[in-house]
């Protein structure tokens, strides 16, 4: 694996060797395939600003070369795939289509039931304000542009009909190098996103690219290559987070291939099976997160009083969603139920249908929040604009930074002696410096009581003060680079004796599944999670329907009740009665400062008065 | 159960302290009330006003007796004891703005600024990281979702 570009056939092998294998979960419906059968069966279309989609090319007459071929396109215009097209079935059979369509679909909705149970609800894990946030979502998605109620169902059809005619199960491979790299990439294409539909996620939409990187090192001697990373995408995570070294235990391997746990009808890959809390960050408006943030800063640090664990970083509100990625259902590749089919390869250049088409690869429903509208390919952003993932495979997982094996020692080496020049040069630009200042010491000391040199005098003693700080800065970043540089002579014998760093060094919050004790969570919890927002939010109108005389007592009543059950649920007393009694101690303060304000003027002066007093009677004893 | 280790015993026993000190002046302070209302003179119909502000004192009986167990759990190196002592300090609290709110007695004031600065003191980061060390927040990465 010597070539710049390796032939189509080097590729192919070196993919082969360490493709994926992929566990999916029970349920699930869609699978890896092929964008050739897919794109046949797509209708594709265009929307231009302010007007109505126009299909362009129907179903059944479009090609991967004809896609490349973008007519009608203008600024603002969106290019875009249907898989499930209704205007596809002749008028006169749609009537016995839609119900063989629909009985098909109430069939497979049946058998996806029956196969998957989602088990402990994702609201029992969350708080109650993430579970009224969520509530809320919910009820946007009926304004919000969505992926419609039936499509999962068509997609599933279609799905099937093109599996009935040739079954397979293909990834496309691209062979990269970078940055002394060779980058291995599986680029996982599922015709459909049920997520939502199918397991109580975020959203639905047709089309999802997915994508695996191996990292291999190659031997400069041999050309022998050696995995030394890879990196599984999960939603929209990039960096160090999302890569593991291959000898990380968490890396489930069978032979030479990775083992992946895809998230159902997500399709975000995980590395473990489980069931994983993905929690949507819902920001505050920028004045008010700012406000929040320094009052926050201001009980911490001023007060030195207990805030919680939220360090601030993420949002106040969480929409929990859970990633179901248990890996019992159909596995895909070496010693699985299916083996993959030889890859369709994507070598530089790219070919037309990944390069030429920048629009979307299913229906854009046009959701602000983007999550319903299906993804662009490969190459490409939402926006048409090059994905990080294809232009820079190696810093979208933070790999940017670490050196192949073969050059890490070498890099530690330029590195030391970089720092030995500099610290050279630092030391002798302080020498030179520290003789300059030691004559205008001198000088000042001789010029001074000489009423006549007073003005030379205060010139050359600022210039003291000067020099002497500038000595000051300098001195300091020779001691760091003196450490820095000690760290990397002792950094460069470990990689010598053939140490290596801890393979989770770089991780700093790994995505892990939900624990044991995480998932054991009563019926009655769970229960109690699904129905306590709306429950509450009837008691509320039963309170201001038929007790409104006590209503503001009746709804702090109603309100600290629920808050109580919430936080035994939860076992989260602690945090309640905390934050209940700062809330009370808040309105305390206010009521005494309110009652004795000038009071407490007078007594504020009183003992700083005495303090002076008590200070300067001390300074007389002495 | 796991007890604070002996580097941290001097906080839990000041707090102990600090609580029977808060007792022994709402005894102090309830006794004094009662002692001024002559009670065989009371009108039970029309009660004077001293009279209703020495009577409601009662209220503040539930909190002063978790106050005190919380205050012998503390001295007895209790973690629970925080919980309980937080639990007595925030019911005094709302006594007292009940109170206020209400008939608005003089002997609420101390009480209200004793049992802020005692909230105050149980949920420094000083005190908190002593009964309930920092548990290890395994919170997912945020990211979004696509």
């Amino acid at each position: 694996m010597k070539a710049e570009r390796p032939d189509a056939e080097a590729a192919a092998a070196l993919l082969r060797r360490f493709e994926p294998v992929i566990r999916s979960t029970k349920g699930d419906k869609f699978y890896p395939m092929d964008v050739e059968p897919y794109v046949r069966a797509c209708s594709l279309w265009v929307q231009r600003p302010g007007e109505e989609a126009v299909r362009v090319v129907p179903s059944g007459k479009l090609s991967l070369e004809g896609l490349a071929q973008q007519p009608l396109d203008e600024a603002g215009a969106v290019h875009f795939l249907k898989f499930t097209d209704p205007q596809d079935a002749k008028p006169a059979s749609r009537l016995a289509r839609l119900n063989v369509f629909r009985r098909r679909a109430a069939r497979g909705l049946k058998e996806s039931r029956r196969a998957f149970r989602a088990g402990t609800g994702r609201l029992a894990r969350v708080g109650y304000i993430s579970r009224f946030v969520d509530a809320l979502y919910s009820i946007t998605l009926l304004a919000r542009g969505r992926v419609p109620g039936e499509s999962a169902a068509a997609a599933s059809v279609a799905y099937e009909r093109i599996m009935a005619e040739h079954e397979h199960y293909r990834y496309h491979g691209r062979v990269v190098r970078q940055d002394g790299w060779v980058v291995l990439q599986y680029w996982l294409f599922y015709p459909f996103n049920d997520w939502r539909s199918g397991f109580f996620g975020a959203n639905d939409h047709e089309a999802d690219w997915e994508k695996i990187f191996v990292y291999l090192s190659e031997s400069e001697a041999t050309g022998e290559v050696r995995p030394e990373w890879v990196a599984y995408a999960a939603h929209n995570y990039t960096g160090d987070n999302l890569r593991r070294r291959w000898d990380d235990p968490e890396v489930e391997k069978v032979g030479e291939h990775p083992v992946i746990y895809v998230g159902a009808g997500s399709h975000a890959s995980y590395y473990a099976p489980g069931e994983y809390l993905t929690e949507l960050d819902l920001p505050l408006p920028r004045p008010l997160a700012r406000t929040a943030g320094a009052l926050r800063g201001f009980w911490r640090e001023k007060l030195g009083q207990y805030a919680g664990d939220l360090d601030g970083s993420s949002g106040y509100f969480h929409i929990p969603f859970v990633d179901y990625a248990r890996g019992d259902g159909r596995t895909v590749g070496p010693g699985g139920d299916r083996e993959w089919d030889p890859p369709r390869l994507m070598l530089d250049p790219p070919p037309d249908w990944v390069s030429g088409y920048r629009g979307m690869w299913g229906l854009y429903a046009r959701d602000p929040f983007e999550g319903e509208d299906a993804p662009a390919g490969p190459m490409y952003n939402r926006d048409k604009s090059v994905g990080r993932p294809w232009y820079d495979p190696v810093g979208w997982a933070g790999l940017d930074k670490v050196p192949p094996p073969d050059e890490a020692l070498e890099t530690v080496l330029q590195g030391h002696a970089d720092i030995t020049a500099r610290c050279d040069a630092l030391r002798a630009a302080i020498d030179d410096k520290s003789r300059q200042l030691k004559k205008l010491g001198v000088e000042v000391a001789a010029m001074r009581e000489r009423s006549h040199l007073d003005a030379p005098y205060e010139e050359r003693t600022r210039r003291v003060a000067e020099l002497s700080r500038e000595i000051d800065q300098l001195r300091a970043r020779l001691a760091t680079d003196e450490a820095v540089s000690e760290s990397l002579e002792e950094y460069a014998g470990r990689l010598r004796a053939g140490e290596r760093d801890p393979a989770r060094a770089h991780i700093l919050r790994a995505h892990q599944p939900a624990s044991e004790a995480e998932l054991r969570v009563s019926r009655v919890a769970e229960a109690w999670a699904a129905v306590s927002v709306s429950l509450m939010l009837i008691s509320f109108v039963g309170i201001a329907m038929f007790e409104r005389e006590h209503l503001i007592s009746m709804l702090v009543f109603s309100i600290a009740l629920f808050a109580f059950v919430e936080a035994g649920f939860r076992g989260r007393l602690v945090n309640l009665v905390s934050s209940a009694n700062i809330g009370l101690a808040v309105v305390a303060t206010l009521v005494i400062i309110y009652e004795f304000f000038w009071q407490m003027v007078v007594a504020a002066v009183l003992i700083v008065g005495l303090y002076v007093l008590w200070d300067n009677l001390r300074e007389l004893r002495r | 159960m796991v007890e604070p280790d002996k580097t941290s015993y001097r906080p839990v026993r000041a707090i102990g302290l600090l609580l029977i000190l808060e007792v022994i002046g709402l005894a102090g302070l309830g006794i004094y009330q009662f002692s001024q209302v002559d009670w065989r003179q009371i009108d039970i119909d029309e009660p004077s006003q001293q009279a209703i502000e020495a009577a409601s004192f009662v209220f503040f009986a539930p909190p002063a007796v978790l106050t005190l167990l919380s205050a012998l759990s503390f001295l007895l190196l209790r973690r629970r004891g925080w919980l309980l002592a937080a639990i007595a300090q925030g019911l005094s609290v709302a006594v007292c703005l009940w109170l206020y709110s209400e008939f608005q007695p003089g002997y609420v004031y101390p009480v209200m600024a004793y049992c802020v600065l005692m909230i105050l003191y149980l949920n420094s980061q000083d005190v908190r990281m002593v009964f309930h060390p920092r548990r290890n927040a395994a919170k997912q990465s945020p990211g979004g979702v696509v």
